[in-house]
Parts: structure tokens; sequence; C-alpha cells
């Protein structure tokens, strides 16, 4: 029977897990953690526990993996047939991993274009397989062809890992494929690595709100699917010598949609955070969105983008367009300067690949400064205004 | 000369009074919107920094104008020269006590921030590392105990503790759980003479209107209180004094003319199981009304009963569509004309829907509609209604900051007047009548159940405003006619002398003076609040 | 997190409903209101969940069902929407086929978006997530606008569908007193697995392809050099770091 178990050998009785669980189904007794009635397989008590003293254990299914191989990554192309820097991303890991695992990488591409560019481009980043379909019922930017095309794929060849790219076309078609192969799927990594000894996946993403990273595995299904945001990875180097195979593919009988994309035009500004050279971020210590404003002007006096950490999103201070993180944009300024962001990992999985960043904030302790090459330990307001009124000064000299 | 005073640990006299400057400009106004002028300007840090200002100001004979976070609205702390005390720095939470009746008890320093202070109440979360042992135990209890709260809910909770007690603000719960004053277990507070008053609840009670209050080092203060009864109504004009009253309550509600408080004692209870939130909207104010004395009469649990009348409304519907800023608000159809927001808190879920029910049951029968409401009972939508709330006064603000480009004369004019439970149709007939008759544009919300509404004069030029001005003065006096206070929560600072005059007459202003110059007799302290300055100290 | 012992501190604060959910149900109720039918809120949780079901009944919701039971603790998105899909079913043999499931784009907490495609796959029916706006409704088909990629769609779908919604793409009501009367007794149906039918193989934990190996603090090695000074003295160096300066 699945549930949670507590090793009376190794607790040491500290009560931590008794403070952590939200449930409140935990007790010591006599010295040791007992679980009462209510328990509802959250993992938080396993993660608090110093001594790993708890774990929750469920019922081993067995399950035909043994003819799942290889490494796939499924591609995404953009408007105008590119392949999305993602994509690319995502195979330079691949190929890291399907070295580790002994295995081939292969990548899946669909579209109503000649692909043939696109396959050249993937098999000079070290494809080993590019497996592509090109048939007009992917003249469409909705997933349903494509989740169609590609579970099908995956069942006739039996990938062991899948890859997505976790833009909004990849979160919309990644889980549909685990739902329809019934296996699992873990959004948003920010590490994968082969275990060595059991070679699984190992899916590490952030978790539980702030400091603590998770690492997920799939032991008893296949495939293995993970998706990664953009700009989490780097794009790949050339390989010396590719040496991949194009397999053209065909679609049996057409794929007819039950959706129908009536018109699509793309967004105005094509500039996005990402774009950014220098950034200001505020976070929840920025205090008030009077504040918040304040960033926003000086930001456009220096002439730089403004974003925010997600607590200021979810609190209605600004739009989600302006949210980095993980769940936001990924960004690699040249300066990231940070105010009153504490600096939970799922922000900083957002801002690792800045070149350089500053945090401020009046905790001297807090994770944001371990991730920063500088730091200033203050009211990151107060800086604010008197740099505004230095400027404010400097426009009254000139004028 | 320096160094004749107090010294100090770290910090030399020269740094910690510093000369007026254009970057330390902000000192100069508070949220009245009054700006005014000073000299020198300190932020103590500690109570020993505190005697050294006062000290070296007394040697000079500068005055001194004592500020928290400047949010209050009868410029109190603004100064009219000499030298400004600023508490920003002294922002720390200094100790946790438990009285006899098992309640907590956290010892604050002036600046203290109130949203700060609930944020790490409700966080249980203080730096406590320099706590007595005592305070350590206490707040171990404290952080095992139930959920705790701190009442007072002035709308502007960036103000300090300290100017929360100097004012004895109020909040729209002051309804059910009174203003500051009942919530402070004591005072510690310095004088200008240098020495020190601290005074615990039940520690030191008058004797009929007589009060000896020990002084440390050593030394007492005899005072006669002022004689005059209080208005039987909400009320924050002058000393509060009765007979054989308790110390503390001399001392919070003084608008900054007997000391520096450096240490207040706020008193927590726990937190309610459940606060809900509901805004009624009727047609008119006449349905109002009848709503709301039915229901301050026969719902139990109501902690607040707020108004916003049909002009406050409808400058709610321009505001959403002006600003991005306001646009989460939620749309207000044409057909609310007035709208009451009615508060609940309570320990059982059944009474709170019978509280509920009740308030729909009064709404219909007062001519309104229980669908027309909006019910808050969790956490974000119980910030959204005050959002809405906030944003009336809000939106007044942006609309009179417009006018003032146009026209820099104008000023807020806002009343602050509370008349007793059963003038509240007399005193709304009052207003109506006047504003009629002046032909002011105008837009009135409030703490209706305490009979005390914010009239918002809105002049559009000189002319207007000089007449609201006059309109404003006619209303004082007939307010004070029905056993009313002319500054129910505000204070009197500085823009409501004439009006404290008005309400008491001279002797007993002379005897408030007296009391203060007992306190200071130098009268250095907040020149011009409460009384015209005398003469004697430095401009 | 309770920044001296590491742990999640229990502060006794509620849950609420997630907050994407509400503009999922307010584009329900106003569906509701310009062409009739009703409007059935799901969810998988704890009983205590059940208050907030209550919430969303008091907003105009017709009836609820909370899908709550031992097994399902534990579940993954897999498992869950295995389940949600099982209540849905169910409903159905009390009020007929549906034909429109809205879903918040994510949960706060779990963050990962998945629960809406998976959902549509266990459904059998398609799903178009990221939608901002409905721009026509009528007894068979909508058409929709979705915001995927910098690109905006204008997407049309027979029914049945599942629509995934964004943030901010209406402003959801609040319960009147009426309303929040009439949710005390409204129909609230509590479902566990044999109600259900469950397969237990498929639910909760068991039911669950993933789970977690391990967590850990991640180790930082970033050398963090703290700048001294008064706030002007930190400003010029900010400032020479924009300027390319050091």
């Amino acid at each position: 029977m699945a549930g949670l178990r507590i090793n009376p050998s190794l607790c040491i009785g500290c009560g931590l897990c008794v403070s952590a669980c939200p449930q409140g189904v935990l007790v010591l007794e006599h010295g040791i953690a007992v679980e009462q009635e209510g328990c509802i397989l959250c993992g938080i008590c396993v993660q608090t526990c110093p001594v790993q003293a708890i774990s929750i254990e469920k019922e081993e299914i067995l399950h035909e993996n043994q003819q799942h191989s290889g490494i796939w990554i499924m591609a995404q192309l953009v408007g105008d047939g590119s392949l999305l820097p993602v994509s690319l991303e995502l195979l330079g890991q691949g190929l890291r991993l399907a070295k580790e695992r002994g295995c081939e990488l292969s990548v899946l591409l669909a579209g109503a274009i000649d692909l043939q560019v696109q396959c050249e481009q993937l098999i000079q980043a070290g494809a080993d397989k590019v497996y592509a379909c090109q048939d007009a019922s992917f003249d469409t930017g909705l997933e349903e062809p494509y989740y169609t095309w590609l579970t099908t794929m995956a069942k006739t060849h039996k990938p062991e890992v899948i890859l997505v790219g976790a833009t909004d076309w990849g979160r919309s078609l990644a889980p549909r494929v685990a739902a329809r192969l019934r296996t699992g799927l873990t959004a948003d990594c920010t590490v994968l690595n082969i275990d060595p000894e059991t070679k699984l996946l190992h899916q590490t993403r952030p978790a539980f709100g702030g400091n603590l990273m998770a690492t997920i595995i799939s032991p008893n299904h296949r495939p293995q699917m993970a998706t990664v945001r953009p700009g989490i990875f780097p794009l790949p180097a050339p390989v010396p010598e590719p040496k991949g195979v194009i397999i053209p593919c065909e679609l049996k009988t057409r794929i007819v949609p039950l959706l129908e994309l009536l018109q699509c035009e793309t967004e105005r500004s094509g500039r996005t955070l990402a774009d950014a050279e220098i950034l200001l971020i505020a976070g929840r210590g920025i205090g008030s969105p009077k504040n918040l404003k304040l960033l926003q002007i000086l930001a456009e006096a220096i002439g730089a983008d403004w974003g925010v950490s997600r607590p200021l999103v979810d609190a209605g201070w600004a739009e989600y367009q302006h949210q980095v993180g993980q769940t936001g944009s990924t960004v690699a300024p040249r300066v990231l300067l940070s105010f009153g962001v504490s600096g939970a990992i799922q922000h900083l999985a957002g801002i690792g690949r800045s070149e350089c960043i500053v945090a401020i904030n009046t905790d001297p302790t807090a994770p944001i400064f371990s991730a920063a090459q500088m730091g200033i330990v203050g009211d990151c307001v107060e800086i604010i205004k008197e740099w505004l009124k230095q400027i404010e000064g400097d426009s009254r000299v000139e004028s | 000369m320096v160094n004749e005073f107090i010294k100090l640990e770290g910090t030399s006299l020269e740094s910690l009074i510093r000369t007026m400057d254009d970057s330390l400009a902000e000192v100069l106004r508070d949220e009245s919107r009054n700006s005014g002028r000073a000299e020198s300007v300190s932020f103590p840090k500690n109570e020993e920094e505190v005697l050294a200002v006062l000290a070296f100001c007394r040697s000079q004979g500068i005055s001194i104008t004592v500020q928290g976070a400047r949010t209050g609205l009868a410029a109190a702390a603004v100064p009219y020269g000499g030298h400004v005390l600023n508490c920003s720095k002294m922002n720390q939470v200094m100790g946790c006590r438990q009285d006899e009746q098992g309640r907590f008890i956290l010892t604050c320093q002036p600046g203290v921030i109130l949203s700060e202070f609930k944020k790490a109440i409700d966080q249980k979360n203080f730096r406590t590392t320099h706590w007595s042992e005592a305070s350590q135990g206490s707040f171990e209890k404290f952080r095992k105990a139930e959920r705790q709260f701190f009442p007072p809910d002035p709308t502007e909770a960036s103000a300090t503790i300290g100017g929360m007690a100097a004012c004895n603000a109020s909040g729209a719960r002051t309804f059910a759980y009174q203003s500051m004053r009942a919530h402070v277990d004591r005072v510690r507070m310095v004088l200008t003479t240098g020495k020190i008053v601290d005074v615990r609840r039940g520690q030191a009670k008058a004797n009929g209107r007589s009060l000896e209050l020990s002084l440390l080092p050593e030394g007492r203060l005899m005072l006669d209180l002022p004689t005059y009864q209080m208005p039987k109504t909400k009320n924050a004009a002058g000393y509060y004094v009765e007979d054989d009253m308790d110390a503390v309550d001399l001392l919070v509600g003084s608008d900054g003319t007997l000391g520096v408080m450096t240490e207040i004692d706020c008193i927590l209870i726990p937190h309610p199981a459940f606060i809900w939130g509901v805004s009624c909207f009727f047609p008119g104010e006449q349905e109002a009304v009848d709503f709301v004395i039915a229901a301050r009469r026969q719902v139990a649990g109501l902690v607040a009963l707020e108004s916003f009348d049909g002009n406050a409304l409808q400058l709610l519907r321009e505001q959403r569509l002006r600003s991005s800023a306001f646009s989460r608000l939620p749309h207000v159809p044409e057909d609310y004309g007035y709208c009451i927001y009615a508060e609940l808190h309570g320990s059982e879920e059944g009474r709170m829907l019978e509280a509920l029910k009740r308030l729909g049951e009064l709404a219909e029968g007062a001519g309104g509609n229980p669908e027309s409401t909006w019910v808050a009972r969790n956490e974000a939508d119980l910030a959204l209604l005050q959002f809405f709330r906030h944003a009336v006064p809000e939106s007044t603000n942006l609309l009179i900051d417009r006018r003032k480009q146009v026209c820099p004369v104008i000023t807020k004019l806002s009343t602050d007047m509370s008349v007793p439970d059963d003038k509240l149709r007399d005193v709304i007939a009052l207003y109506r009548r006047g504003l009629a008759e002046v032909g002011l544009e105008s837009a009135a919300w409030g703490h209706i159940g305490n009979n005390h509404i914010h009239v918002n004069l809105l002049p559009r030029d000189e002319d207007e405003f000089g007449r609201g001005k006059a309109l404003y003065q006619r209303w004082a006096e007939a307010v004070v006619a029905m056993g009313g206070a002319v500054a129910a929560e505000h204070g009197i600072g500085k823009t409501k002398v004439a009006m404290l005059r008005s309400m008491y007459g001279e002797k007993h202003i002379q005897e408030m003076r007296a009391v203060k110059k007992a306190f200071d007799p130098l009268q250095l302290l907040g020149q011009g609040n409460l009384f015209p300055v005398e003469g004697g100290a430095q401009q | 997190m309770d920044p001296v012992t590491n742990t999640i501190i229990r502060d006794g604060k509620q849950s609420v409903i997630n907050p994407y959910d509400r503009f999922a149900l307010e584009l329900a109720l106003q569906i509701k209101e310009r062409l009739g039918g009703s409007v059935v809120v799901v969810s998988m949780g704890i009983p205590a969940t059940a208050r907030i079901l209550k919430e969303a009944l008091s907003c105009g919701a017709d009836e609820a069902v909370l899908l709550s039971d031992r097994a399902f603790a534990g579940a993954d998105t897999l498992a869950t929407s295995y389940t949600l899909q099982l209540g849905i079913r169910k409903m159905e043999q009390r009020l007929g086929k549906f034909d429109l499931v809205l879903c918040g784009r994510m949960a706060i907490d779990g963050d990962t978006a998945q629960i809406g495609p998976e959902l549509a796959e266990q459904l059998g029916i398609p799903h178009i997530t990221d939608v901002e706006e409905l721009l026509e409704v009528s007894q068979e088909r909508l058409v929709c606008c979705r915001l995927a990629d910098g690109e905006r769609q204008k997407v049309s779908a027979p029914f049945p569908v599942l629509l995934t919604v964004n943030k901010d793409i209406n402003q959801p009501r609040l319960p009147n007193i009426k309303g929040v009367l009439w949710a005390e007794t409204a129909p609230l149906h509590l479902w566990n697995a044999a109600e259900v039918g469950a397969d237990l193989k498929r639910c909760g934990l068991t039911g669950s392809p993933t789970q977690v190996v391990r967590t850990h603090v991640p180790l930082r090695e970033q050398e963090c050099k703290v700048l001294q000074g008064s706030v002007v003295e930190q400003l010029k160096v900010l400032q020479r770091l924009l300027k390319g300066e050091d």
C-alpha cells in the first residue's frame, strides 16, 4: 500500500516535520515522529527531515521498459519556417545525455513547408537522426496535428526520452502527448542528467516556492518526458564531423484537426525582456506599486528595461509580460540590477545567464546574493530615489 | 558647546543634528499638503539620542517639531521654523510581554510602521536577538499561541505607531474596536526638560481632575486637568480628559505637544476566525441611512460601517476609466447610488451567516436589494474591497491635484466631524442643505457607523475655495451645538486650531495650555499644534 | 519558509481558489448569462476544499463536485487528470453531456500548466490553451482568441472542447448575499474512488508515473562583492558598471 514511511531508527525526534506538515498529521510520540490520519502525500516532510528518515513508498508496477531506446527532441518552427533556438538548446543537452546513456539523439520535425534547410541545420548541430515529416496537415500553428504525429511516432519507435521546449506551443503539446502515452512529464526543468547507476533521466526543477531543487524521475513509464524553458541551456557549438541522417516520414492519412485556425497575427513588439541589455528587476522588497512606478521611471531615464519577480505579478502590481523567472521570461542582460528580490530558485533560474548581477536587499542572508557578483545590503528604494534625484539634478543643470 | 551635552556612544552631536538642506526637504511636508520650514533635522535611533537632541534644543531655545511618517492630515508634523525631530529611524519592536489577562503586548519604538508591524504579527516574525530574556520567553509563547491581531486600522497603513499614538488614530474598525488609545497599555515619553514619563495603564490615575505623574530619574508633575466635558462621540480634538482618568489616556492623542514618545506598548488580541466584508448598494442616501440606523442596532459582529455617497461612486467610475492603476476596480453600475460597507468579525461560521442574512433583510427593508451586494470572505476579495474603499480618497486627491495646477490656491477641504447617534439624520441634512446653498461640488464618505462622515469640498476656483472654508466653519459651529466633535479622528494639529477654540472656548484652551506648560515649560515642542504660538522661543 | 529552521511554515492561512481558475469561472458565468445552461465546478482535493467550491457556487455556479479519497492522494498530473475525468463523466449521468470545460492556465502552487491538456486527452476532446477572449459562442461552436508564443490566433472549435484561460481576461465577480446564503444548501457532491468507478492503479500516488527522488538546496559558488560606503558612493559604482567601466 502506497504511503508515508517513517524510519524509527533514523528519526532523531527533532520535530521539524511536525511543524512543516501543512495538514498537521505528524506528531511526536516517545520522541519519534508518527503519522496520523489525513496524510495527503505532499512530500514536504520528506524534504524537511534533516536525516532522511521519511520517505514515500509506492507499489512497484513492472513495465516493459527494456525495448525503449533513444533520446528525442520535438522541434518547433516559427511562422517563417525557421527553427526556434530552444530546439537547438535542447539538442545540445540531448547530445550530452545521449552520450551518457549510450544511445542516439533524434530530432522530430514536422511542417507543411520544405524542411531541407532545417534538417541540415539539425544535422550540423549533431543530431544522429532527423525524422522529418512534410505534409499539408501541418499547415497550421495549432498543436493538434503535431501531437497526433508525435504520439504515433513514439508508439512505433519507442524512444526512452522525449524533450520539448516549454514554449506555449510546447506546453500545450507535451502534456497531451504524455497523457496519450500514459507517461510522466516534468515541466520547466533546469537540469537534466542520466543517473549513472539507474540510467534514469534525472529531471531537476525548482520546487516548493523558494529554496529547494527537486529531482524527479519516471522509473516505470516510458518515454520519460520533460520540458525546458528557452534560454535555460546555451546554444550548442557546431559539431566538427556531423554524420546524422535525415529520415523522411509520410503520413498515411491526412490529419484533419477538429480545431480551425481562422486568423493569425504576430503581436506588435518583437522586443522582449530577453533582449534587454540593462535590466532592472523589482521584487517584493520594492514595497509598493508606488515604488515600482519609481523603478519604471528610473528605467526609462537610464535607457533600461524593467521586470519583476513573480510575487508582484501575482499581486497584480505588474503584468505577466514583465515577469522574470522560471515561469516568466528568461533573461541574459549585460547588467542586471535586482531591487528587493529575495532570490527564490524559480527566479534565479530565469536570470542565471546574466553577465553581471547586482543585488540590493536589506537582508544580507537573502539567496539572491549567492547568485550575484556584487551586492548592496540596504534599502533598494533609497537607492532608486537617490538615483532619480541625481538625474533630476542633472537635467536641471542641463536646462 | 557641543561637548557639554550628553555623551553619545558612536554618534556625535554634530552628525546627529543636521543642518537643513534640499536633500532633506521632505520633512517640511505632511499629508495635509502643507509645507513649512526648519533650520535643522535629526533622525535619532534611540532614546539616548532623543535626549541629546532635546538637550541641545533646550539650551539654544530652539523649537522642536516631532514627526513619524508624516502621514498626518492636520499639519501636526509640519515645522514652522526650528528643529525637526524625525522618529523614522526608531523603528524597532523592542520587546514582548503578557498582561494578567494573558494578552500579548509588544513594545514599539515610535517609528515602527503600521503595515510592517501588522505583517510581523501575522507572520510571527520579529528580530528578537537584542530582546531581554523575559521578552524572548514571552515571544516563544506568542509564537505558539493562536494568530494575533492589532485592531487599529487607519487607512494610511504607512503611518507610524508613534504618529498613531500622538493623534489617537482611527480607522473603519474603530466602530467596534475603538481608536488607538484603547490599544495602548503604556507610554514612555521624553520631555523637553530631560525628564522621562513612563506610565503603564492602571499605575497613575487622576483624582477627579487632579493628576500626579512621577518622573524619571526623579520628580513629579502635578497637573490640573482641563475641566471641559468631551463630546460623547468619536473625538480627537484636544487633550483627552475626564474624571479619575488614567494618565496613559492623556498622553495618547496629545498631538506632539507634551513630549517625545520613545516607547509605546501595543496590546494585541486574538485574530478573529472569520472576517467578512460586504459592500451594499442603495438607490440613494435616504435608503442607505435607514439601513445604517437599523443595522447598527440589530446586527451582531459588526465592526465597521462605512459610507460612500453618489458623488464618491461617480468619481470612482471616472477614475477607473482614466487610469490603468485603477482598472482593477470593480465596475459600479449606474443605478448604484450609494454604498455602505459593513465588516463582520466572528468565531463561528453559523453566526456569521446569520449576521449576513440579517444585513440582507435590513437592506431590503430599507429599499435596497440583497443582490446588489458584494461579499468578500477571503483575503484576496477583502483586499479588493479595501482597494475600492481607498480609491475614493485617492481619486479625490488626484482631482484636487489636477485643479491645483490651474489654481494653486486650492487645497483639500475635508471635514472631520462627528455627532452623537441620535443626530445622524440631522447632520446629514445639515451637510446637504449647506452644499446646495453654496453650490459647491463635493464627495462624502466615511465612518457612518460613528456618525463621522468626511464631506470633501471640491472647489473649482479661489472664490469657491473661500466659500467652502466659510461653510466648513459654519458646520463646525452647528456640529458643536449638536454635541459633536470638530476633529473626530485627524486631530487638531495646526490646521484646526481655530476649531478647537470654537469647540471649547478660551477658558478651556488656557487650561490645556497650562497642562502643556507643565510638561514643556519652555513651550518648545509642537509649536502651533492645538494652540497658537505664544512668545518665548526661537522661530 | 522559516528562515531559522528552514522548514515550511504552517501559517494557518486558508487555502484559496487558484487565481487563474477564478477567471475561468467568471468566463463560465458570463457564457451562462448569455446562452443559458448550467455551470458545474469540479475539484479533486481534501474535504476542506468544499469551502472553496461553496465560494464558486455563491458566485453563480449551479452544482459542484468534490472528488475526495485517500486513494487520490499524492497524484501527479496524469493521475489527477484521470480522476477529474471520472468525476466529469459521472456528472454527465446527471446533467447530460457537457459542452465546454474551462480551466485556469495553471495552478500557482504546482505551476506545470499540464492539467488542462491532459484532462482534454482523458476526455478525448480537443483543447485550446492560453485563451484571452471568447469572440463568438453559439450552440454548436465557439471562436476564441489565443495568445501563444507572441502570436494572436483566432481559433474556432466545435463542442465539446476544453479551454485553458489566462489571467486578467475578465474581472471575476464577488458573490452577493443571496448567492452566499443559497450556496450553503446548493448541490455539492462529494464522491470517493468507488463512487466514480476509479481504477485504483491509475489514481493517486500509485497512478503517478513521476516521483521525487531527492531534494537539495543548490550549492552556490558565486563570490559576491558587497559594496560599502554611503548610498551615493554605492550608486557611483552602479553607474560606472552601467557605462561599461569596471
